[in-house]
């Protein structure tokens, strides 16, 4: 188990390295002159002259050999130090970390709305013994992944906040303004939660310790929430990483379409703005939420499935 | 700032007289103080919620050019003096009186006494001093400021309260530049930190609110002075303001600024345009606009582009641009299409419309003159090169892009192609300093002729990279000169000059339009058509 | 989102309920029966609707004309924020245009970039995953950590920080998107080159001496190739949505081009006056995307166990 686990933590510390080397190639060899841009947005300086243009470039690294400004910035990154951004001067990790208790807050209760709708919608799907109920339920996951996220935002904030007036249409004030970002951010994920915990739901009723429990007498109800659900939800945990992760970049749409506060639009502003080290910040710390939660669903999964003593390497695409 | 120094010679008094018939003060509403019926004496308490289009990333008045942030950094600091919005008089207001000497060089001032920062700090001559000394050091962001007060010669404190501004030539516009958001008095603390220090952290002024949070892109957050009682002579209510606080949130959507207003989660809200106003007629909400005197909105031509260097390019633009079908569509109600560079509310304005009719034909037998002949597709050419033109514009106001749409089909029916290009709000004043651009959608607010110089001088900033020539020499005359007819004579001459040479497209005159929620009072334009919050309640 | 789909992706990677593995290799490379297509289509009218759905949306794509005769980038000023009537399917845009002919020209620029952002990752997906896992060994273990990488990213970081390399446009958006998908392209391709690798023909003609290039290209790849296709079906839809969402933030071609994205992002602005101008595109958006992934849902899943 030790050893399991300092291999993934290892595999992870590479995962990482290596998400940052690929930013860094991205976007440090840029077809612009980040140093230009800088010089530009800079607010009290006047027309850029060339020596201050020489000793900004010189600041940042850039005259020297590229490995040479990998390697700076790269220990510098592992110490958490993504240098400054470049439109407003503050640290990248401090704007990142300001802006972060928003989205995790929104991205936690998409993530909650995702669960308990997707999972009750798939739950209530496999059970019911209505045709046609069943085809309904079943018809709306696929439709939630079809539809465009600022869409629903947009129809979500007509219906809601302008006609019928029931929640703020933007802004980040308490839990009546979460609602329906996190409704709309909810959408995709939820459909991909309940699509997945369906078809798992199915292959578990299938199985013979269902038949089992069955025989014994146990209930309709108790044997597909206690036995079928139980097994069929193991399954669906191996994609929570990647929901994370989707979750954490859907907030740049859903937090542009409802004006909130966050990551996201920190996110979009950096873009707009070439915002290079901002841009590169927010890659990385992707990256670091994808991966830490793939670790911890990794650790905590053995503890759930006690027929898993070291697990193999099931999450879906690191094969 | 609707008008002209209040000099004290009565020469100045035939122009009071234009300015105040020519004041616009449109109302869709009920009236223009954005209050709907009458409900009750007005009483203190609550927070006004504003939701803006914008934000400059700036909140140092000093520094601050667009609209959406000046409504509330505005707010943060007193100026020496205020103008009356309707008859375009100063007034005092951190000064209880001036002295403007007989050649319009040197202005006395003479402060109030026991005004405060909300830092605790006295407001001394010294402090007046230190803010003028630090203003030409502004760089990029400060130029409206740095503008007024160029020319300076010195500025000499004669005793605690009474400071004396000189200037090497007469200065006509100065007085009334003083009763601008940009002359606003700081803290000698704030004017000691850099002016990207100011932006970001914000600045301690002696105003009616004081700056309790920035959040860039997001908000800015207001907060009553306690003690405040040196207000404007144009303000009704003696002391601190009403409401507790004041909320400006950006929301960048003019949909969701109009549907938020109508469902009652903001109070007020800025940039209202065409589109919006059916939906926010009626109901709860009141439409309140107001000409913007200065300089009208238009193509900022970069004439020093290979492209733009050719008059007879810059006219045919001129003459492509159909003003009103732009003006109708896209812009408030009662928004007039450009007649001069400068709106018909400026002083010293004169009506242009004849030179700046639409005429197609015009435009196209200007364009061949020159030698652009239509290409296979569709846009001309010349010697390989295409008559291709990007227009950088900014997300400050709801009507850009579609105004901007409407240039592009009009400049493409005479075969001129036009690229829209949009930039962050914050990089406008880079932009035009780069002189990296072909053209720029822009306006400035200002209502003093003298924004003339400021723009298109060729001894200043002259982001229009314009050629040296006769128009420097009426531009200059004109601020030097303290004979009214004079200078009248000599703004009519440049604004001639500008637009029979096209350095510059105008296109059609800013209109403010705000929508308020009728449970607000009195929420007031002041004289360059932005907002003043000490008289507003919320009933 | 291009990453919303991950979830099927994942399953066409993983195996469970995917057909590829039943039917034997010379089975699948059999002609198929017009008649059986019909009567498989007849009885799934929420399929023949999509398939139609997508035809009429390529054709928009490429003849925009044969729908709409309107102009969609002139109109007619007077006439602006007309509702949904004849006249105008979709009403008209702030600027008097006709919204349906924006949408319908909006299918060239949209669908194109979105075939661009397929196509790169389709090419370069597989590219990386059958030489993964034909030479197999340091080559295989040094891609796929690579490919690992870009998955941890998440899609749409990852096209941003493209777009923030490249620039703005129409292409350079289809491209960001693209190479974002190439992750999974590269996982699904290898898995079925190393499945039809060890399956019995294929050991059977290398023992025979035959080339490995021969065995490559008359075994391999078209076996493998199902797969591949469905999740390029798949990604067909999930590219619509990440272009949409690119050009919806902004960064698609600049006005007056009617990308999708940007007519929904135009229309926010007359959210409380116009609700056609967001409402009608992101149907159209909508359809077409359900409409490809029922169509790829059918190539991975009903048209296989029906065989």
């Amino acid at each position: 188990m030790r050893r399991y686990v300092v291999r993934r933590l290892a595999q992870a510390v590479g995962v990482l390295w290596a998400a940052y080397t690929v930013s860094f190639l991205v976007l440090d060899f840029l077809p612009g002159d980040p140093v230009s841009a800088m010089a530009g947005a800079g607010m009290d300086s006047g027309q850029p002259d060339p020596a201050q243009l020489a000793r900004l470039r010189h600041e940042y690294g850039f005259d020297k050999p590229v490995l040479v400004q990998y390697a700076e910035y790269l220990g510098r990154a592992v110490r958490g130090d993504f240098g400054d951004a470049v439109s407003t001067g503050r640290p990248v990790t401090a704007t990142l970390a300001d802006a972060l208790p928003q989205t995790l807050q929104l991205t936690g209760a998409a993530l909650l709305l995702a669960v308990v709708l997707g999972g009750g919608l798939a739950v209530v799907a496999t059970y019911t013994s209505r045709r046609w109920l069943r085809q309904l339920l079943l018809s709306l996951p696929p439709l939630g992944v079809s539809v465009p996220t600022f869409w629903v935002g947009l129809l979500l904030v007509e219906a809601f906040s302008f006609e019928l007036r029931w929640f703020p249409a933007f802004g980040n004030d308490g839990l009546r303004g979460l609602v329906l970002p996190a409704l709309t951010l909810a959408v995709p994920t939820g459909a991909q939660v309940a699509q997945v915990l369906a078809k798992s739901l199915l292959t578990a009723l299938d199985q013979p310790y269902v038949e089992t429990a069955r025989a014994k007498g146990a209930g309709r109800w108790r044997v597909h929430l206690r036995h079928a659900l139980r097994n069929a939800s193991l399954p669906a945990l191996t994609v929570v990483g990647l929901l994370v992760g989707q979750l954490i970049a859907g907030s740049v749409v859903v937090e542009t379409v409802f004006s909130r506060d966050g990551l996201g639009r920190v996110t979009a502003a950096a873009v707009t703005t070439q915002d290079i080290p901002l841009v590169q910040g927010v890659v990385v710390f992707g990256a670091l939420i994808f991966v830490a939660t793939n670790l911890l669903v990794d650790l905590v999964y053995p503890l759930l499935d006690p027929r898993i003593v070291v697990a193999p390497d099931r999450r879906a695409g690191f094969a | 700032m609707t008008a002209l120094p209040d000099l004290r010679p009565s020469r100045w008094a035939p122009l009071a007289a234009l300015l105040t018939t020519s004041v616009l003060l449109t109302a869709c509403g009920s009236g223009d103080d954005g209050s709907g019926a009458a409900s009750g004496p007005a009483k203190s308490g609550g927070t006004l919620t504003f939701a803006v289009g914008s934000d400059s990333g700036c909140v140092d008045p000093q520094q601050v050019g667009s609209n959406d942030t000046i409504y509330s950094v505005r707010q943060i600091v007193d100026s020496l003096t205020d103008q009356d919005p309707k008859t375009g008089k100063i007034v005092p207001w951190l000064a209880r009186s001036w002295d403007v000497s007989a050649d319009a060089t040197t202005f006395t001032f003479h402060l109030r006494s026991g005004v405060t920062f909300s830092d605790g700090s006295k407001l001394t001559a010294q402090v007046v001093k230190d803010n003028f000394d630090a203003v030409p050091r502004l760089g990029a962001l400060g130029t409206l400021a740095e503008g007024y007060l160029s020319g300076v010669k010195s500025t000499t404190v004669v005793d605690p309260l009474t400071v004396k501004v000189a200037f090497r030539q007469p200065n006509a516009q100065f007085l009334q530049a003083t009763s601008t958001h940009s002359l606003g008095i700081e803290s000698s603390a704030s004017v000691e930190k850099t002016p990207q220090q100011k932006c970001s952290d914000g600045v301690v002024g002696s105003g009616p609110f004081v700056l309790k949070q920035y959040v860039q892109n997001q908000s800015v957050t207001l907060t009553r002075r306690t003690g405040y009682d040196w207000g404007s002579a144009l303000w009704s209510k003696k002391g601190e303001a009403y409401l507790d606080r004041l909320v400006f949130k950006v929301v960048p959507e003019a949909g969701v600024r109009a549907g938020s207003l109508r469902s009652g989660q903001v109070d007020a809200i800025s940039s209202v345009g065409k589109a919006n106003e059916a939906a926010l007629k009626g109901g709860q909400v009141t439409l309140v606009s107001r000409a913007n005197p200065g300089v009208v909105f238009g193509l900022g031509l970069n004439n020093a582009r290979p492209l733009l260097k050719d008059v007879k390019v810059r006219r045919a633009i001129l003459a492509a641009v159909d003003r009103k079908q732009i003006a109708d569509t896209v812009f408030p109600t009662g928004t007039r299409p450009a007649t001069s560079v400068l709106a018909h509310t400026t002083p010293d304005y004169t009506d242009l419309s004849t030179d700046l009719a639409f005429a197609a034909a015009k435009a196209k037998s200007l364009l061949n003159e020159a030698g652009w002949q239509t290409g296979s597709d569709g846009i001309r050419t010349k010697g390989g090169s295409r008559l291709a033109l990007t227009i950088n514009w900014f997300p400050n106001a709801a009507t850009n892009q579609p105004a901007l749409e409407l240039v592009q089909q009009q400049l493409k029916a005479v075969a001129i192609d036009v690229v829209l290009k949009q930039l962050p709000v914050t990089q406008f004043a880079t932009t035009l300093q780069s002189g990296d651009f072909d053209v720029v959608w822009a306006n400035v607010t200002r209502a003093d002729p003298d924004i003339l110089r400021s723009s298109f001088s060729t001894r200043l900033a002259n982001f229009y990279r314009l050629p040296a020539g006769s128009l420097d020499t009426a531009l200059s005359a004109q601020a030097a000169t303290a004979d009214p007819a004079e200078r009248g004579r000599l703004v009519a001459q440049a604004q001639q000059l500008i637009v029979r040479n096209a350095y510059n497209v105008p296109v059609v005159e800013l209109q403010t339009q705000l929508g308020v929620s009728n449970k607000v009072h009195d929420l007031e334009f002041d004289s360059g058509s932005r907002v003043q919050l000490h008289d507003t309640w919320i009933g | 989102m291009s990453q919303s789909l991950v979830d099927d992706q994942a399953e066409a990677g993983l195996g469970p309920g995917r057909p590829v593995g039943d039917g034997s290799p010379a089975e699948r490379g059999r002609p198929v029966g017009i008649r059986r297509v019909l009567s498989f289509l007849i009885r799934r009218p929420g399929l023949l609707l999509s398939a139609a759905v997508l035809v009429l949306v390529v054709l928009a794509a490429f003849r925009p004309d044969l729908f709409t005769s309107q102009d969609p980038l002139k109109g007619v000023p007077a006439q602006n924020f007309r509702g949904p009537s004849g006249s105008h399917w979709f009403g008209t845009d702030e600027l008097g245009r006709d919204v349906f002919s924006r949408v319908v020209h909006g299918a060239q620029l949209s669908l194109r970039a979105t075939l661009i952002a397929v196509l790169v990752a389709f090419v370069t997906g597989a590219l990386l995953g059958v030489v993964a896992g034909f030479v197999g060994r340091w080559v295989d273990d040094v891609l796929m950590r690579f490919v690992d990488v870009l998955l941890s990213i998440p899609a749409l970081f990852l096209s941003l920080a493209l777009v923030t390399a490249l620039g703005y446009g129409t292409v350079k958006v289809a491209v960001a998107v693209g190479i974002a998908g190439v992750a999974s392209f590269a996982r699904v391709a290898r898995a079925e080159v190393l499945r039809v690798r060890q399956a019995v023909f294929v050991e059977a003609s290398r023992s025979c001496g035959a080339r490995w290039y021969s065995v490559l290209g008359r075994h391999v790849l078209p076996n493998a190739a199902g797969p591949v296709i469905v999740l390029a079906t798949l990604d067909f839809g999930s590219s619509i949505l990440a272009v949409s969402a690119l050009s919806f933030l902004g960064y698609g071609a600049p006005p007056p081009a009617p990308e999708w994205g940007t007519l929904i992002s135009d229309g926010r602005n007359y959210l409380a006056n116009a609700w056609w101008l967001t409402a009608l595109p992101g149907l159209a958006i909508a359809a077409t995307v359900l409409a490809a992934n029922r169509v790829a849902r059918a190539l991975d899943g009903e048209w296989a166990r029906q065989r």
